[in-house]
């Protein structure tokens, strides 16, 4: 990582930079859901990126995952393992009667032997551990489709927990969840930023959420409206500008108690966290 | 082959197994039964019991397409089941049509044209009971070993495949994120699907090949509390109605097929008790 001998950046990644996308295009079945759509996602540090529905926000985390064919370039910083980047999407529809368990879920993608066969004990250690972070070891052995949509939430967190991730990519990660789940897992988002230095790009509505945890914020609408310091972006205009006249449903919501921060106002001095390398 | 015949008397000295065509019926039902049930597994998974009857159904053509062309309706029947099977799953990745629609479409046309290749020559109908209703007792044991091969192939695919087919049921797009290559996998499986449903028709006749699919693994999905429970518990449950089933009908008369069905869902009944009683 860093600067090979001729004093170029490696993978052509200014320092600081996980993720950097530049006039990416894509368009499926004839409409273009993104064009043009320039961004810099910061090393270490949570970033959202909001936009209104449609926009292709998800759009943009599945050509980062280079899971949809698309146009332009992205190049992101390779970690240590195999797997780079998490994924923790948006609540999933599934059959909720399959008897399929937390255990089995959370190694199903990752054990070499079939399920119907056996569980590697490696993999159950791992999945177990995970759960531990996530709070969530107390489902292991319930089905999939009897857990409530926080605990959900957080299986999927710990699945994309479990490949040993440096790039994390959360798609609306409190839509299906009630309040309390909410601030259990940003709780947690936070915490593993801190202790990992996890990079973290978050699709999320609440703008909120977004002002409370993200340093580094993108507006979408299928291109780029603005992008920068979340002080910077969250004001008014730029929110007028991405979302349309109701605005005023975002900068008035308040739900975080003590801890809310109107979007209205300044933002603290953020300090500058020491992270390890 | 003989050395089978003679083990099989051994190991299980019952009157309805004298009969050489009756081992070979008990050792074609040993095999397919968990075929279908693992096979069936996933089918439920993939909420996909349409596609294996349009499959089924299209036999009717292929065998239909063979008898008229004058080429072994047995080869037909598994070649043109493949390309049904092959062809709506290549329509359905390319086009924005649902599932359901893609399938009826191909149902309807193969199914329409089977009618009509078997309306130009008269003599074509006597043929057709066999493939309707089911023959398993006029396998031979050259379609035997055929049918151990297909199990093998299947075996091995189930062995390297599993996880990876499981977690594309659950969601396609976490299954991508996790680099499974969903694309190949569903060809492959669709492929693999097509064969064990044509080959099936053998025991339990086209029309009823959906169900030797679905009722075991159904009755499966009651039973289990995760995911290698409900692999196990489809096979056996589909060892039993498969065996009784032969059993039942060497005794009391009834086509093979039917009863094996008859049996499997009965159980499944007696599943879905079970699992309302749990809740």
């Amino acid at each position: 990582m860093g600067l090979a001998a001729n004093g170029v950046p490696e993978n052509g990644l200014p320092e600081g930079v996980a993720i950097e996308v530049r006039d990416l295009h894509v368009s499926l079945g004839g409409n273009t859901i993104l064009s043009g759509v320039n961004a810099l996602i910061p090393e270490g540090s949570i970033s959202a990126l909001i936009g209104p529905n449609g926009a292709g926000k998800t759009t943009f985390l599945l050509a980062i995952m280079g899971i949809i064919p698309y146009q332009g370039k992205i190049v992101v910083r390779r970690g240590k393992g195999a797997h780079n980047i998490g994924y923790v999407p948006q609540s999933l529809d599934f059959d909720r009667g399959m008897p399929v368990t937390v255990m089995d879920f959370l190694c199903m993608s990752r054990q070499r032997g079939p399920l119907w066969m056996s569980r590697s004990r490696k993999q159950r250690k791992l999945a177990s551990e995970a759960l531990q972070r996530v709070k969530a070891d107390h489902v292991a052995d319930r089905r999939l489709g009897n857990i409530s949509g926080g605990e959900f939430q957080r299986v999927l967190l710990a699945m994309a927990l479990m490949e040993g991730p440096t790039i994390l990519l959360l798609d609306e990660p409190a839509s299906a969840v009630d309040r309390n789940g909410e601030h259990l897992f940003m709780n947690l988002i936070k915490s593993l930023n801190e202790e990992k230095g996890l990079t973290m790009l978050m699709v999320s509505h609440d703008i909120s959420m977004v002002t409370r945890l993200a340093e580094h914020v993108i507006c979408l609408n299928h291109h780029v409206l603005s992008e920068g310091n979340t002080a910077d972006v969250i004001n008014e205009q730029t929110l007028s500008a991405c979302f349309g006249e109701d605005k005023g449903l975002m900068l008035h919501d308040h739900h975080w108690g003590q801890d809310l921060t109107c979007a209205f106002d300044p933002l603290p001095e953020k300090k500058p966290s020491s992270k390890e390398e | 082959m003989d050395a089978l015949y003679e083990l099989i008397e051994t190991l299980l000295p019952f009157a309805w197994l004298q009969d050489d065509f009756m081992k070979r019926a008990l050792i074609t039902v040993i095999l397919i039964a968990p075929l279908c049930a693992a096979m069936g597994v996933m089918v439920v998974n993939f909420r996909m019991a349409f596609f294996s009857d349009a499959i089924s159904h299209s036999a009717f053509t292929g065998v239909a397409l063979g008898m008229l062309m004058g080429i072994s309706p047995d080869f037909t029947l598994i070649v043109f089941g493949v390309l049904v099977g092959v062809g709506i799953i290549s329509v359905r990745q390319k086009s924005t049509l649902s599932v359901d629609t893609v399938i009826g479409v191909f149902f309807s046309f193969t199914v329409a044209l089977g009618i009509v290749i078997i309306s130009m020559k008269r003599n074509l109908t006597t043929g057709l009971h066999a493939y309707l209703f089911g023959d398993v007792l006029t396998v031979s044991g050259f379609e035997i070993l055929g049918i151990l091969a297909l199990f093998l192939v299947c075996l091995a695919f189930f062995f390297f495949y599993f996880n990876d087919l499981f977690l594309l049921g659950i969601n396609e797009r976490l299954a991508k994120s996790q680099g499974v290559r969903v694309r190949l996998l569903e060809y492959v499986y669709a492929f693999l699907l097509a064969l064990v449903v044509t080959v099936s028709i053998r025991v339990v006749g086209l029309l009823l090949v959906t169900a030797m699919l679905v009722v075991p693994a159904a009755a499966g999905r009651n039973m289990a509390r995760s995911v290698k429970g409900m692999f196990w518990w489809s096979v056996g449950i589909s060892l039993v109605a498969g065996v009784a089933g032969l059993v039942t009908s060497y005794h009391y008369n009834p086509p093979a097929g039917a009863t094996i069905i008859l049996i499997a869902s009965a159980i499944f009944i007696i599943s879905q008790l079970y699992s309302i009683a749990r809740k």
